[in-house]
């Protein structure tokens, strides 16, 4: 069959993606090179082009956000895959077939649980005036510090990244064949020792697709910073939030959001080019 | 030493889970508190006053009404658009048609900040100031590459031959596509409808920068008061949101399946 009249029926969506996606790109792209001007939304017309937005975000006081961002991104990606690689094995190879439903069950609601109630949930349960405060002081932890903010912060990004790294783990997990760890220890090798040399290298694919799409789930996350970090801890998604409503200032968060932007192609590049296609987005 | 890091291993598992599920806990225990003011764990009573004071709040209800409103026409037009460029683009052989899927696909991996600001730029410029319209267009580009995904999904398993033979029986090409291939691909279809919708219930960093004062979505509604005043109302609204989550949850389970949602590895 070849492209046979169905081609009218690609003529919305094709609207749709031009108007509301690659030419408001395309503008903000502009945008970002637009001289700043105090008054309405976005640069006056005909400002002239300058480099100045991005040289600002070069300055110590802007990498700061930069390097926070990556910072707790990268250790809650980690430590999420961490966590769920164990749990993972834990639900392929130990629980029973209806026990795994169940387990998957659990995972897929808590993936689907909206970021609102997780954010909320976690800053009324960990937050400064949540029930844990007594213990946290008792242990000479201010529930104010900015160390446990950002620890809070990642957390945050943790609720999510362990139930989609734990799903993402599971068909890799079921994809290594168990008797290669029993022949590993049926030959002497200690059980750790089996599954460091022969399930952990087997997985890799799989983990490195987790750590992925949990490094570019993070470092896009907006509502858990902002409820979470309190002001004192801002990402980047953060900040081009702040551009537009405390400083309207739209010509720089329109270059934080190429910047941001370019970080996010740059994962999902290094996704396809490491990962198998089956796992890309 | 086995024994050890099994054990090690169950601390470590029985501790994750823990963290994932005490906060949920927490929140709907005190949704339940029966006291006025936020204290501590356990309350002393339970009572519904805080679901009565959120269905009591204009502010929330206000957003609640957008929220349903914007859900249910983007979710028509997504699906709408969605479906027919599927099924044009499962019909079509032609060059380049990788790379074509992967543009239609390509607003999820924008983070949804770099969307919504790149909107709010767009739509100014093109002088659409219509709270309501501004939303929707939002609402549209954040669903349309799902219903088009799970579409896409649902048509790569169909047997094309079941198509060929009901023409070959027979059948017009309008008969063999509403008898035949629209129902194998509506399992696709479905599970879009159900990823978009949790999409744009649950959509914040599109939403709130193309509110106006008096059209904003619920979950815009819940942050505002959340960075306001930390009162409880907002721990029922999160009950019922984790209501809404187990709907969607079960209706992807009675129509499409868990398992074909996540994948499946070979030895099991």
């Amino acid at each position: 069959m070849k492209a046979d009249g169905s081609f009218p029926l690609l003529l919305p969506a094709i609207a749709i993606y031009l108007g509301l996606f690659f030419l408001p790109l395309s503008w903000l792209l502009l945008e970002s090179f637009r001289l700043y001007t105090p008054g309405g939304i976005g640069a006056a017309a005909g400002a002239p082009l300058t480099l100045a937005n991005y040289a600002e975000l070069l300055t110590p006081a802007f990498a700061r956000f930069f390097l926070e961002t990556m910072q707790i991104s990268l250790l809650a990606s980690l430590t999420g895959v961490l966590l769920a690689f164990p749990l993972a094995y834990w639900i392929t190879r130990k629980l029973s077939a209806r026990w795994r439903a169940i387990a998957v069950g659990f995972f897929v609601t808590l993936m689907f649980l909206s970021v609102l109630v997780r954010t909320y949930a976690l800053e009324l349960t960990f937050g400064a005036a949540g029930p844990l405060r007594p213990f946290l002081l008792a242990l000479g932890i201010s529930p104010n510090s900015r160390d446990y903010i950002a620890i809070l912060v990642g957390a945050g990004l943790l609720h999510y990244i362990v139930p989609m790294a734990t799903l993402t783990l599971l068909g890799t997990i079921q994809n290594v064949d168990p008797r290669l760890v029993d022949a590993a220890e049926a030959l002497g090798a200690p059980a750790w020792k089996a599954h460091l040399t022969i399930t952990l290298p087997l997985s890799m694919r799989g983990v490195l697709a987790a750590f992925l799409f949990a490094f570019t789930f993070s470092i896009s996350a907006f509502i858990i910073p902002m409820i979470l970090g309190k002001g004192r801890v801002l990402f980047i998604s953060n900040l081009i939030y702040n551009r537009f409503s405390e400083i309207a200032d739209y010509p720089s968060g329109a270059a934080i959001s190429i910047v941001l932007f370019a970080v996010a192609l740059a994962i999902v590049y290094a996704m396809s080019r490491f990962v198998a296609k089956q796992w890309t987005p | 030493m086995d024994d050890g890091l099994r054990i090690l291993c169950l601390a470590m598992i029985i501790a994750v889970v823990c963290f994932l599920l005490i906060p949920i806990a927490v929140t709907v225990v005190m949704a339940f508190d029966a006291r006025a003011y936020l204290g501590p764990l356990p309350p002393p009573g339970f009572s519904l006053r805080w679901f009565r004071q959120f269905f009591a709040d204009d502010y929330f209800l206000r957003g609640l009404g957008t929220s349903l409103q914007l859900a249910a026409a983007a979710i028509t037009i997504s699906l709408s658009v969605g479906v027919a460029t599927a099924f044009a683009i499962d019909r079509a052989r032609f060059p380049g048609k990788e790379a074509a899927v992967a543009l239609f696909l390509s607003p999820l991996i924008v983070p949804p900040v770099v969307t919504g600001f790149a909107l709010l730029l767009f739509l100014a410029e093109m002088g659409l100031v219509n709270g309501f319209a501004r939303l929707l267009a939002g609402h549209i580009i954040i669903t349309v590459p799902y219903t088009i995904r799970a579409t896409l999904a649902g048509l790569a398993g169909i047997d094309r031959s079941l198509t060929e033979a009901a023409l070959v029986l027979g059948a017009t090409e309008r008969q063999a596509f509403w008898d035949v291939t629209f129902p194998l691909a509506r399992t696709g279809i479905v599970s879009g409808a159900i990823f978009a919708l949790a999409v744009s219930l649950d959509d914040v960093a599109v939403s709130i920068m193309l509110t106006d004062a008096h059209t904003y979505t619920l979950p815009v509604a819940l942050i505002s008061s959340m960075r306001a005043n930390f009162d409880l109302s907002i721990a029922a609204a999160s009950v019922l949101l984790m209501l809404v989550t187990l709907a969607l949850i079960l209706a992807l389970e009675r129509f499409v399946g868990l398992n074909r949602v996540i994948g499946q590895g070979v030895f099991r």
